[in-house]
């Protein structure tokens, strides 16, 4: 049981400002979300293309440095798990961006609103769409009544 | 008077209007969803008013009760010299009363400012416009994103972008002057400052936010129905407007502010609601106002007269006793 291995208590580099992640660094991260804990060989079994052992090591190194995953060691192998859940991850994730943005200049404030409401505005196009569509329908409605 | 008397006099008041106003107030909030759909069936602007007279009436009553009952009595009956200690439970119900108000004056300093920076951060050419027959004082600034608006409390001018200027046809852009001309003539910057100005149902609550919804959707209704004034064709630019501006983004509203697109909330109601055929709103008559506003005076004096009376003052001081201890 992870519990009660004796845990490797190195300090990991709390490099919270690292925390946008690769390609195989969220690969290995879902398998690691999904699995609760793995050992490097359980988590290169879990990728869907074959990697070699120690391009696997390094990155769960990598991703033990940036400080989302803990370890402990366990018959000479290190067995990782992950600091925080998905969910936590991604609130703070937005929380660094969202922050990023206004903690910088007006203008990237501004572009971070403006791209809100784009996002916005993109979602409601359809009902937009639907409510010209009513008020062109009005409109001849109208002219027909005019005209008779 | 000295300062213990004055002292307790004031403690009194506020833990008296944070206890009328929170008992009224749950009363409000209770009748919310009756009031909302007795609100469904009425004209957009007497649903309104309706609304916010739901919306202001505990804070309103309470302070009336404040006022002309607790006050009074406390001043009749209770001798000066008497050197009463006030209580753990009226020490806390007036905390609780001073913190409603303190928020309260914080929402309306916070809206007040935020409508100003917003009118004074854009700059812009002043001038007037004919609206409705009117001249009405309209400032137009260069702004990329869609500015049609009705800003200010007291001196409230309509606020309009060059994006709006160019990007309406003329009979839209007539209706959407016309919608921002009726919020102005029936004041509802003014109200929205009252509602901030009436204390919440709990500190740092938002116990009135239905209210508060529903009145929103009533005065855009009725601002609605006085810009078209049963006018199909006008109906029919307006609604063409409100999806034109949508179209070009909408922003969210700053504080003590009448937006053409309201935040874009409840567009699609409004739209339909616009585009449905209605008869011409009926005007009630000057003598059917007159009549309720007799009435309502009449039952004033009537209610006055009775708690107003040496005996109900008496009675009210034994209650003011009891809180105090």
């Amino acid at each position: 049981m992870f519990h009660l291995i004796k845990r490797n208590r190195q300090q990991s580099n709390d490099s919270r400002g690292a925390w946008p992640l690769g390609r195989l660094e969220t690969a290995v991260m879902e398998i690691l979300w999904a699995r609760g804990e793995g050992r490097v060989h359980e988590v290169a079994r879990g990728l869907d293309r074959r990697l070699a052992y120690t391009t696997v090591m390094t990155t769960l190194d990598r991703l033990f440095k940036k400080g989302l995953l803990d370890r402990a060691k366990q018959k000479r192998a290190f067995v990782y798990a992950p600091r925080m859940s998905r969910q936590e991850w991604e609130r703070r994730r937005a929380g660094e961006l969202v922050a990023g943005f206004l903690n910088g200049p007006e203008p990237s404030r501004e572009m971070l609103l403006s791209c809100f409401l784009e996002a916005v505005g993109a979602q409601d196009a359809p009902l937009l769409d639907e409510l010209e569509r009513k008020i062109r329908m009005k409109r001849k409605e109208i002219s027909r009544q005019g005209g008779q | 008077m000295n300062s213990s008397y004055a002292l307790r006099l004031t403690c009194l008041c506020f833990a008296s209007f944070f206890l009328v106003h929170t008992a009224l107030g749950v009363v409000a909030a209770a009748c919310a969803p009756l009031v909302g759909r007795l609100a469904g069936g009425m004209r957009a602007r007497s649903a309104a008013l309706l609304l916010l007279g739901v919306r202001l009436a505990p804070a309103c009553l309470a302070v009336t009760a404040v006022v002309g009952l607790c006050v009074p009595s406390y001043l009749w009956f209770e001798p000066e010299t008497a050197g009463e200690r006030v209580g753990i439970a009226c020490i806390a119900a007036a905390l609780l009363g001073g913190l409603a108000w303190a928020t309260s004056f914080v929402r309306v300093y916070r809206g007040i400012a935020g409508s100003r920076r917003y009118a004074r951060g854009r700059g812009g050419v002043d001038g007037t416009a004919r609206v409705s027959g009117d001249l009405s004082p309209v400032r137009v600034v260069e702004e990329p994103a869609p500015v049609l608006l009705l800003c200010g409390v007291f001196r409230s001018r309509i606020i309009i972008s060059r994006s709006i200027l160019s990007g309406l046809p003329p009979e839209q852009l007539d209706a959407a002057l016309r919608h921002e001309q009726a919020h102005r003539s029936s004041r509802d910057n003014f109200k929205r400052l009252l509602m901030l100005l009436s204390p919440s149902l709990v500190p740092f609550s938002r116990g009135f936010a239905a209210l508060e919804r529903s009145w929103e959707k009533a005065a855009e209704w009725a601002a609605d129905d006085a810009a078209t004034g049963g006018d199909e064709v006008r109906a029919v630019s307006l609604a063409a407007a409100l999806v034109r501006v949508a179209r070009m983004g909408v922003n969210p509203d700053p504080p003590l502010v009448a937006s053409l697109t309201a935040g874009g909330r409840g567009l699609e109601a409004r739209v339909d609601r616009l585009l449905r055929p209605r008869p011409l709103p009926e005007q009630p008559g000057r003598s059917f106002h007159t009549a309720v506003g007799a009435a309502v005076l009449a039952g004033s004096c009537v209610v006055a007269g009775v708690f107003l009376a040496p005996a109900a003052l008496s009675s009210i001081h034994r209650l003011l006793e009891l809180l105090l201890r």
